[in-house]
């Protein structure tokens, strides 16, 4: 028998109202929609899901309170002075710090222990052949974050040529990877390409509120 | 403003056309006074079809041990109605550059089709009493439907495929037309295949692949290309895992006849060897 939904959506934590929720019959429970540069943090036992292209999405959660959330983003094409190298100084990066930063921060800030994080990797596709692989620059960064924080990676599924669909519970850590037919790749595409569009233009300032 | 199936189709009747070629070999194929000579020389009046023939004839695709260096070797060899599916099937994506789109490459829909078709051509072997070489141009032509559709109306069709991800992939793509536009892709695809008048065989397999229980003259024909189609994309994404890709309707294998406990695998890895030789044999790469 099918489970009803529950009429309401479990409360938002502060700063996360905007994100957009609804029910998910196939997980019977409500899911958060992150588009490219949003991220989400909760408590609750619900799920977030994205799509992702050459994007890449982290999800971290407490393993102990299962206080957790996950992020959406990419480094922008400019290299800035330096080369994407250089860690933490060219100002693509930045906006990987940015969303790296911005979802641990919260979920400390919620209770979460940093010794407890767990941190799962998806995303990064070669989805559009003949164009510069992006997706694994995308991987090379959260990779070389996470190392640097001294978190640990305990599942992925990165690179390849296939947009992916995650849907992942902070409160289980439970996750589910579908990988998506080609036939979505432009839209996924060009909603990636809206949000690259934004950030290149955007200023890059610390104080900027990005993702 | 809502457009009808027969509006939409019929916007195409210009930017699209059969190939010549096969307009005519499929007349005398129908025609039981024309003989095989009469359909080896229509062929070999187009130097390209000539050309693309003999290159599939002699491929790993056919397998056939000695040289086929003429079109009236190759049609007493291949058969006159295989004749007629290749002069469909080697010609079908160019036929359809006239109606480009931004949605989805021509490389990526294509290959879709083309995954689609080796299945099926494997599935009707393994099947039995089912021409593999009809099946196999059934399959390739499943989906052209979507082709009409993203080029006529492109925005209806960006909201269907949004629609999809918003559900995070749990609505299948022809639900969500038919939310959107009042119609799916198949049925357009069958509309087209009727205005066409392509043996009715494709028509029905074209029009109710997502509807396998409305094919009232070719239900075996129809569920296979169903099946193919979802093991079509299980070879696309690399998995085996049904739950990755859309379901198959339990009674389609009952209706073929095959156990999929049996079939399924193989046949998914099959296709993923073909995959790269006959992208080279039907999309010209």
């Amino acid at each position: 028998m099918a489970i009803l939904p529950v009429a309401r959506p479990p409360l938002a934590l502060p700063g996360f109202e905007n994100i957009k929720r609804t029910w998910n019959r196939t997980f019977e429970a409500y899911a958060a929609r992150l588009n490219p540069g949003e991220y989400y943090v909760t408590k609750n036992d619900e799920g977030i899901y994205t799509t992702l292209g050459s994007c890449i999405s982290a999800c971290i959660r407490d393993r102990v309170s299962g206080i957790g959330g996950m992020n959406h983003f990419m480094l922008p094409a400019s290299t800035g002075e330096g080369g994407w190298k250089d860690a933490g100084l060219s100002s693509s990066t930045r906006y990987g710090n940015f969303a790296m930063e911005h979802l641990i921060n919260e979920i400390l800030k919620n209770g979460g222990s940093r010794q407890n994080l767990e941190v799962k990797l998806f995303g990064g596709g070669r989805i559009i052949a003949n164009m510069t692989d992006v997706g694994t620059r995308n991987i090379a960064f959260a990779r070389d974050y996470i190392r640097i924080e001294g978190l640990k990676v305990t599942s992925e599924d990165v690179g390849d040529v296939f947009p992916r669909m995650v849907v992942y519970f902070p409160a289980t850590g439970k996750v589910r990877v579908k990988r998506l037919r080609s036939l979505h790749n432009n839209t996924i595409v060009e909603q990636e390409k809206t949000y690259l569009n934004k950030i290149e233009k955007e200023p890059v300032s610390g104080d900027i509120e990005l993702f | 403003m809502k457009i009808n199936l027969a509006e939409l189709v019929g916007s195409v009747g210009n930017l699209v056309t059969l190939p010549d070629v096969f307009v005519r070999i499929n007349r005398l194929v129908e025609d039981p006074n024309s003989t095989m000579a009469d359909i080896a020389r229509v062929a070999s009046q187009d130097p390209s079809f000539t050309i693309r023939l003999l290159r599939v004839a002699n491929s790993s695709f056919y397998g056939f041990s000695s040289t086929i260096d003429t079109v009236q070797k190759a049609v007493s060899i291949i058969g006159t109605s295989q004749i007629r599916s290749l002069a469909l099937t080697t010609s079908v994506a160019s036929a359809f550059e006239g109606l480009p789109n931004t949605l989805v490459s021509m490389e990526n829909f294509w290959r879709h089709s083309l995954y689609c078709a080796l299945a099926a051509r494997i599935l009707a072997r393994q099947a039995g009493k089912l021409d593999p070489d009809a099946l196999f141009t059934a399959a390739l032509l499943h989906d052209i439907g979507e082709l009409v559709i993203f080029n006529r109306i492109p925005q209806q069709a960006k909201e269907a495929l949004l629609l999809v991800l918003d559900s995070a992939d749990e609505l299948p793509i022809y639900q969500a037309e038919r939310q959107i536009m009042g119609f799916d892709h198949a049925q357009v695809g069958g509309e087209l295949a009727r205005q066409w008048k392509l043996p009715k065989m494709l028509e029905e397999c074209i029009e109710y692949h997502h509807d396998i229980r409305s094919a009232l003259h070719f239900p075996r024909e129809t569920a296979l290309v169903h099946i193919a189609n979802v093991l079509a994309l299980m070879a696309e994404v690399q998995t085996l895992n049904p739950d990755d890709v859309s379901p198959i309707d339990p009674i389609a294998w009952k209706i073929v006849g095959l156990n999929a406990d049996e079939v399924l695998q193989p046949t998914v890895h099959e296709v993923q060897e073909e995959i790269a030789e006959a992208e080279k044999l039907f999309l010209g790469k």
